[in-house]
């Protein structure tokens, strides 16, 4: 069965689409991020625009960013006020990046360069997650407990002014760097279509010392509100959102994502994070090898609306 | 057994009913939409009627031939066409669409279908866009777009069915003048660039390796056809073509041009135009994006916030 999405301008298969969402949901609920990340490249193998791939991504990481952060409200695991800290320079973050992306639309270089920020942070943060994953692995199999967690830290980001406390997440630090990472993953989202989950999960662990616990309901509080404010971004700015793209991929992220939350229950924390470095790093390299491969074909051409 | 399976039972049935209830909602809120606006009145323009085109000398006229005995009663031939649909509707479903050009020659002397007499080129062309053409080459390890040249007028889709290969048909020069083939497109140059970023301008000389590129990706995608044995003729002056319209063409006015030639000259020419029109809840949902743009920007996050409260919903009620 094949439906004409009226923004791509192409007829795609509804089962393919709802199959991607219904994968990508799948993993979202087993890892607890938005998925995005893995979302874009999938729509681009597809063969649709990049453009609207990466414009339309973003509204179904809304909708399982909201079914995600509902669970763990429920069981007390989200942080509103570093949240809303995190949104402040998320809204800032988005709003560089979509006008970052028209520039690099003029100069003809978009797609390379959303392919290599791909790479690069793809590439680090799973090398970084698979060295910590096997490492608590290991820990765990000697018997000993492992915590990411050392109280009584202090560093650098203990001199910042504008401190503030965190009560659930039982933090008294400067308001600063959280603006700065919202502000980060904001920036990204605009480029990369992503809602920035797989990045914001381990930079709140490992820079912010925030309780694993919370950090999941937390990173998912806050994409809400960046993928929300990308999403009706890209749709003023460059009319990349489609809403029959984003409501199929909606229904197939939905049952998929139940799925996920179910089979995750059985695995371990570690486990789950070595598995999401795997995939991570496997997406990385697909996407590196497409730069570095001699092309099919050294031309390509855009058609741009008329002014 | 059956008290085990019962709550996945009913997990299941929420599920299905959250996706029916999301489903139901849509083809409510499509309903809503169609019913809001009135049904779309025809066109403002008038119809669109085909013409014949006063054919003028070509370029370079072909002489050598014009001097072929013609008896002084009969009629000179002209001819006149039309395509099956002139309105094609892009709806949700659309996967393509077939057309049929047909038409007839007046004055027809050929003795029969399969004599050869005269040779048909049907030309279809999409409307013109802008397209910026990107060579690749290998920077420091990897492959960046460094050179771009832009082309303006760039025909969106282009067709060639003819009754014969076209160069057995009229001279190169006959089909430059009427824009007949692949390599006599219209499309104007707009200038290029070299290296990244830099607006050093690229040399003329090299436009023609991105014209051949633009043509070469374009017949790829299948945007730019043709079928050299494609117009058959039905008996001594009727002739038909059926011409393929695949699922990413660009919609809008297409130009449909049918040339009648006879010994490499051309003797008559018609036009009809064809429009390619989204309708439904295709031409509401694009005329909504782009006329409304933070509306429907809003409305897809309402949607997607919805969509995750939906299945929220679905795995509270579960896990309980």
């Amino acid at each position: 069965m094949n439906l004409y999405l009226p923004i791509a301008e192409m007829s795609v298969s509804v089962f393919l689409i709802l199959g991607m969402g219904a994968s990508v949901g799948f993993l979202s609920g087993l890892f607890g991020v938005g998925g995005g990340f893995l979302l874009t490249p999938l729509l681009l193998f597809a063969g649709l625009p990049t453009l609207v791939a990466v414009g339309t991504a973003p509204a179904q990481v809304v909708a399982s960013s909201v079914s995600g952060a509902l669970s763990q409200w429920r069981r007390g695991n989200v942080d509103f006020k570093l949240g809303l800290v995190l949104v402040a320079g998320g809204v800032i973050g988005s709003f560089v990046g979509v006008k970052l992306v028209s520039v690099l639309r003029r100069t003809g270089q978009f797609d390379v360069f959303v392919s290599l920020t791909y790479v690069t942070l793809l590439g680090v943060v799973g090398t970084l997650m698979l060295i910590e994953s096997l490492r608590s692995l290991q820990k765990t199999k000697r018997g000993v407990s492992s915590s990411l967690r050392r109280s009584g830290q202090h560093n650098w980001s203990h001199g910042l002014p504008l401190k503030m406390r965190f009560h659930r997440s039982k933090l008294y630090i400067s308001a600063l760097p959280p603006f700065m990472l919202g502000a980060f993953v904001g920036l990204l989202a605009a480029i990369m279509g992503v809602g920035g989950g797989f990045l914001i999960v381990p930079a709140m662990i490992y820079l912010l010392h925030v309780p694993t616990n919370v950090v999941v309901g937390t990173s998912q509080f806050q994409i809400i509100f960046v993928t929300a404010v990308t999403t009706i971004l890209n749709a003023t700015n460059s009319h990349s959102v489609d809403i029959v793209l984003a409501l199929l991929l909606m229904l197939g992220g939905v049952i998929g994502a139940e799925a996920g939350a179910a089979a995750g229950e059985r695995l371990k924390g570690e486990q789950l994070r070595f598995l999401l470095a795997l995939m991570v790093l496997a997406v990385c390299l697909r996407v590196g090898w497409d730069l570095v491969s001699t092309p099919k074909d050294v031309f390509s051409i855009q058609t741009t609306e008329a002014p | 057994m059956t008290a085990r399976f019962r709550p996945q039972f009913r997990f299941a049935r929420r599920l299905g009913a959250v996706v029916g209830m999301l489903l139901v909602i849509c083809g409510v809120l499509a309903d809503a939409v169609e019913a809001q606006q009135p049904k779309r009145q025809s066109p403002p323009q008038p119809p669109v009627r085909g013409r014949q085109v006063p054919v003028l000398p070509p370029a370079p006229p072909p002489k050598a031939k014009a001097d072929e005995p013609r008896a002084p009663e009969l009629l000179p031939e002209s001819v006149q066409a039309d395509v099956s649909t002139r309105n094609v509707a892009v709806t949700s479903s659309f996967t393509g669409t077939e057309i049929v050009v047909f038409g007839a020659v007046d004055n027809s002397r050929q003795p029969g279908a399969e004599s050869g007499y005269y040779d048909i080129v049907v030309v279809i062309e999409g409307t013109p866009g802008h397209v910026d053409v990107r060579r690749k080459s290998r920077v420091g390890g990897i492959w960046l777009n460094t050179r771009n040249a832009s082309f303006h007028d760039v025909p969106s889709y282009y067709a060639i069915w003819s009754t014969r290969p076209l160069d057995e048909i009229a001279s190169e020069a006959t089909m430059i003048g009427y824009e007949i083939g692949f390599d006599h497109v219209r499309m104007t140059p707009s200038g290029g660039t070299e290296g990244i970023g830099s607006s050093s301008q690229l040399p003329a000389a090299d436009l023609g390796e991105f014209r051949t590129a633009l043509v070469r990706l374009k017949r790829q995608s299948g945007l730019y056809v043709k079928d050299e044995f494609g117009v058959t003729f039905i008996g001594r002056s009727l002739f038909r073509a059926n011409i393929a319209l695949p699922a990413n063409v660009t919609v809008g006015p297409f130009d449909t041009r049918v040339y009648l030639f006879r010994n490499e000259k051309l003797l008559s020419q018609y036009n009809v135009r064809l429009n390619l029109e989204r309708e439904g809840i295709e031409r509401h949902v694009h005329d909504f994006a782009l006329g409304w743009p933070l509306v429907y920007g809003i409305s897809t996050v309402l949607m997607a916030m919805f969509a995750g409260l939906a299945a929220a919903y679905v795995s509270g009620k579960s896990l309980r």
